[in-house]
């Protein structure tokens, strides 16, 4: 088992010390959303949208694909960092608060008419959430990628859609409170208290064997369908509804 | 604050305060002919605040460019030349453009570079009348968030306004229209590495730097325009009066990320000095005047960064 230590500098704040190993280490990433964001639950319809109160685990998955092929080219992503990101663990830690409205957008979509293409324009609606507090994605990575992971992380600048901003705070080495984060309700233990607790169908594609085709399919071949779809209960409980919209809260599940 | 001469310019990040009073510049639509209703967004703490969509902002940064980029002579295809939304999509199935390639694009039109655009894909017609067409796609490297107003200083007053008819029986109809009156907190980032690039594989298809600095000039000038003299709905009878501005633009002059932070939070400017680092720096505005001195002198010194895949270690 090697020893060798790795420094991470943190943008503006502190230096943390990483020990390498052969093993995985859980690495944790802070991020503040200086907006509103909206990340689209899974299967509602793309033109009455409702939202997550923070990205899924795919959202995530594929953000970290896209950076690394900003960063390091699409073959290197391919080859060495996909087979990582589509078996890693994650855990999502959901922002203290989360307020959602639903916001009335003019929409496009692009249509065929007798072979003639054209754009057709109406009216959407779509949640967008607005938080307090930061979110925490939690993500298992072998101890000798972690520095790559690691500048992954602070270079993801939104989450599925370029209205979604997120600014990464920081970077640290940490393991997750399973409790505190999303998790699929197969997963829920059957003697834990029942609570009003917020579910949701989130996308993901924790894997081994899936292929780069299967997520970042050929655009002339079909695609093979590689998301799943999940149900993931939030660690959240509705404080607040009414006709502007609802405002959750972090509940740990425990 | 001074620049220095040249400053190369990763990414760019901008969260800032503005003030506009009587305005009406987003709305989400009106309730039946007589009352236009104004855009709101229900914040974490639970208030409801007024709203500007990114949507919007985006949508007349791009006209501005556009027109800024045939003052300058920067080309642009036939589509964005004229104003169509569609952009390259709109060029499919023109004589001249039947295998529109992105590199093709990238090279006729720089607002379809650095506003993006979408071609979807096609499969062939079951009767051979039309091949598959391949998705063709990059994206925008201006994003912008909601601005959001600030819960404790923001107001609103209903107008009554008067207008015709659609014919002379039905006479003058009464109006309801908000006007209103608020600081919002505003976030833009613009990632000047992704100009003449293909933005799914990061491949350079711009590679002439003179070329790739007069649309970063571009696109820097149109959010200098855009933020001191703002357009939006209904701005032809109530254009809104800016009152205030002040906040920070940061410049990531390596590879990452520029810091936005959102301005909701008193202590944002002082959170993103503490961000500045050798790699970013965080040039700090306490008026309209003060962001148009920096904007200039960003505009005249910073260059795109070319983007370099490393190796991985």
């Amino acid at each position: 088992m090697s020893t060798s230590t790795t420094l991470l500098t943190l943008r503006g704040t502190s230096t943390i010390c990483l020990t390498d190993t052969n093993t995985k280490v859980w690495i944790a990433a802070h991020y503040h959303f200086p907006g509103v964001y909206s990340c689209r639950v899974p299967m509602s319809s793309m033109t009455s949208a409702s939202a997550l109160p923070a990205p899924s685990p795919g959202t995530v998955r594929l953000a970290l694909v896209r950076i690394g092929t900003e960063q390091f080219g699409e073959e290197d992503t391919r080859d060495e960092l996909f087979p990582i990101i589509r078996a890693m663990r994650i855990a999502i830690r959901p922002p203290q608060r989360v307020a959602f409205t639903v916001q009335r957008l003019r929409m496009y979509k692009s249509g065929t008419n007798k072979n003639h293409d054209h754009l057709e324009e109406s009216i959407g609606c779509r949640e967008f959430a607005h938080a307090e507090g930061p979110m925490t994605v939690y993500i298992e990575v072998p101890t000798r990628h972690q520095v790559t992971f690691h500048n992954l992380l602070v270079a993801i600048g939104y989450w599925g859609q370029a209205s979604s901003l997120t600014q990464c705070l920081a970077v640290e080495h940490r393991a997750p409170v399973l409790s505190e984060c999303a998790m699929p309700l197969r997963e829920i233990s059957g003697s834990q208290a029942l609570r009003p607790f917020i579910t949701s169908l989130v996308t993901d594609f924790r894997d081994p064997d899936i292929e780069w085709a299967q997520i970042l399919p050929d655009p002339l071949e079909e695609t093979k369908g590689g998301l799943q779809i999940q149900l993931y209960v939030w660690p959240m409980v509705i404080i607040e509804q009414h006709g502007g919209g609802r405002v959750l809260m972090h509940h740990s599940i425990s | 604050m001074d620049l220095p001469d040249r400053l190369p310019m990763w990414s760019l990040g901008l969260s800032c305060r503005v003030r506009w009073e009587a305005h009406s510049m987003s709305n989400v639509g009106s309730n039946g002919s007589n009352r236009l209703l104004p855009r709101r967004q229900m914040l974490a703490n639970g208030i409801e605040t007024d709203a500007i969509s990114g949507n919007i902002c985006k949508h007349y940064h791009a006209a501005l460019f556009a027109d800024h980029a045939a003052l300058e002579d920067i080309p642009l295809c036939a589509a964005c030349a004229v104003g169509d939304g569609r952009r390259a999509m709109a060029l499919v199935g023109l004589a001249g453009y039947q295998h529109l390639t992105i590199d093709r694009i990238l090279q006729e039109c720089a607002l379809c570079d650095v506003h993006g655009f979408l071609i979807p894909a096609k499969g062939a017609a079951s009767d051979g009348s039309t091949e598959a067409r391949q998705r063709r796609s990059k994206h925008s490297l201006f994003e912008w968030g909601f601005a959001l107003g600030l819960p404790d200083r923001q107001s609103e007053t209903t107008q009554l306004f008067t207008r015709m008819g659609n014919s002379n029986d039905e006479g003058q109809m009464l109006m309801k229209m908000p006007t209103r009156s608020a600081e919002y907190a505003m976030v833009v980032r613009y990632k000047s590495i992704g100009i003449g690039v293909d933005t799914n594989s990061w491949r350079v298809v711009v590679s002439d730097h003179e070329q790739r600095c007069r649309r970063n000039r571009v696109g820097l000038t149109a959010l200098r325009d855009q933020i001191l003299s703002p357009v939006g709905a209904l701005t032809s009878t109530m254009l809104p009066h800016l009152s205030g501005l002040e906040g920070a633009l940061s410049v990531q002059t390596r590879v990452g990320l520029a810091p936005i932070l959102s301005a909701l939070d008193p202590s944002f400017i002082d959170q993103l000095g503490a961000m500045s680092t050798g790699d970013c720096q965080v040039f700090v505005f306490r008026s309209p005047g003060e962001f148009a001195t920096l904007m200039n002198q960003l505009i005249s010194v910073s260059y795109p960064c070319l983007p370099a895949p490393r190796c991985l270690p």
